[in-house]
């Protein structure tokens, strides 16, 4: 079965007034609305600007907001969007600069991912009939030596929660719940105290986890369970038991 | 090159209003900023009420018949409201930042925002009983 749907599709390009563009377009009953937007460009506008990679929420790259909320489009069914006939508006992301259309520049989201100074992998999911290999039984004994090291990363750095964050919004200096979760985990991880010392020091910026004002939004929106917010709340009782403890120490 | 759509800088605070997510922790934190300014406001309202004792026993017993007008205890009544949806809201987010809590944030807050209004409705009670 095929859906008749309506985009409408936030327009913009430097120097020029912003502006809702609607696009009438039929996709097959399992399309997502990024196929929706696709059949916009391919059938109406070869202008409209717009990101995509891998089509099944690995990369990030197509993040924009649906109906006002912060999606991945790739994996958003069109069909959740059905409401009587009214149009699915696309907007860009918030909180970043806008390059044209719906593609914003993200580069302040690698920026304070890479202040962090980590690279980001993914994990390892169970097999399809529920088992996981111990690696301990492929790599013994080096495996213990490795396991600290080897922690994988759900986030896609999509820049989502910074456009979710009503912080971010108020505060473009603010380091926001991506970068504030990479070092959580950067911090989970380490055995190295001086690391950790130097991450815990970045979070209790003026800019850092004491900026967040606790909405919640950034977990809310992560397409990917990362929960920044609980990672914030983690560094923030990392970093009051530290100051709790140099106090004591005196 | 200035890529994003102009704005005005000044008026970025609103976008701590934007209600357009209506999630629960939005919801929060939106009350926590309108409380906030109005304790503020209130604050200075208080102090502008008390000069006023300068004035001596005559302007202050003028000013307290008017406090005892259904229009003013009404405003108490607000006042409480602020106070209780402050503090309480202001000690949700303390106990999550000492890690209590995080995984039940939003009961938390429905749990707070229960006291606060079981509270609320003794204290109006309280209040225009006199």
């Amino acid at each position: 079965m095929a859906l008749n749907v309506t985009l409408k599709i936030f327009r913009y390009r430097p120097n020029q007034p912003a502006r809702c563009d609607t696009f009438d377009v039929t996709v097959p009953d399992a399309a997502n609305v990024l196929d929706a937007i696709e059949q916009a460009w391919d059938k109406h506008d070869r202008d409209l600007m717009f990101r995509h990679a891998c089509h099944h929420a690995s990369c990030g790259t197509c993040a924009v907001r649906i109906n006002g909320r912060e999606k991945l489009p790739c994996i958003a069914p069109v069909r959740d969007y059905l409401d009587g006939g009214k149009p699915i508006t696309i907007e860009p992301l918030r909180n970043f600069p806008i390059v044209g259309d719906l593609v914003v520049d993200v580069t302040g989201l690698f920026q304070r991912q890479e202040a962090t100074g980590f690279v980001i992998t993914r994990p390892t999911e169970d097999s399809l009939d529920g088992k996981r290999v111990d690696h301990t039984q492929c790599l013994a004994p080096a495996s213990a030596a490795i396991v600290p090291f080897n922690r994988f990363e759900n986030c896609v750095e999509c820049g989502i929660c910074l456009s979710a964050c009503p912080t971010m919004a108020a505060d473009d200096k603010f380091f926001g719940p991506a970068g504030l979760a990479a070092i959580q985990r950067e911090v989970d991880k380490t055995d190295d105290p001086n690391a950790r010392a130097r991450l815990l020091d970045l979070a209790d910026d003026e800019q850092g986890v004491w900026r967040c004002h606790s909405a919640w939004e950034c977990t809310e929106a992560c397409p990917q369970n990362v929960n920044p917010a609980e990672a914030i709340m983690d560094l923030r009782k990392q970093i009051t038991a530290r100051r709790f403890k140099k106090l004591f120490a005196r | 090159m200035n890529l994003s759509l102009p704005e005005n800088k000044r008026l970025r605070f609103l976008r701590w209003f934007d209600f357009r997510s209506g999630r629960l922790g939005m919801i929060a934190y939106i009350l926590n900023r309108v409380t906030a300014i109005g304790l503020v406001v209130y604050l200075y309202l208080h102090l502008a009420v008390l000069s006023i004792l300068a004035g001596g026993p005559a302007q202050w017993d003028a000013f307290v018949q008017i406090a005892r007008s259904p229009l003013f205890l009404t405003l108490d009544v607000i006042l409480l409201a602020g106070i209780l949806i402050h503090g309480l809201n202001g000690l949700r987010i303390a106990l999550t930042g000492f890690g209590v809590g995080v995984r039940g944030q939003k009961p938390l807050f429905v749990a707070f925002m229960l006291v606060a209004a079981v509270a609320l409705i003794a204290g109006a009670l309280k209040i225009f009983a006199g």
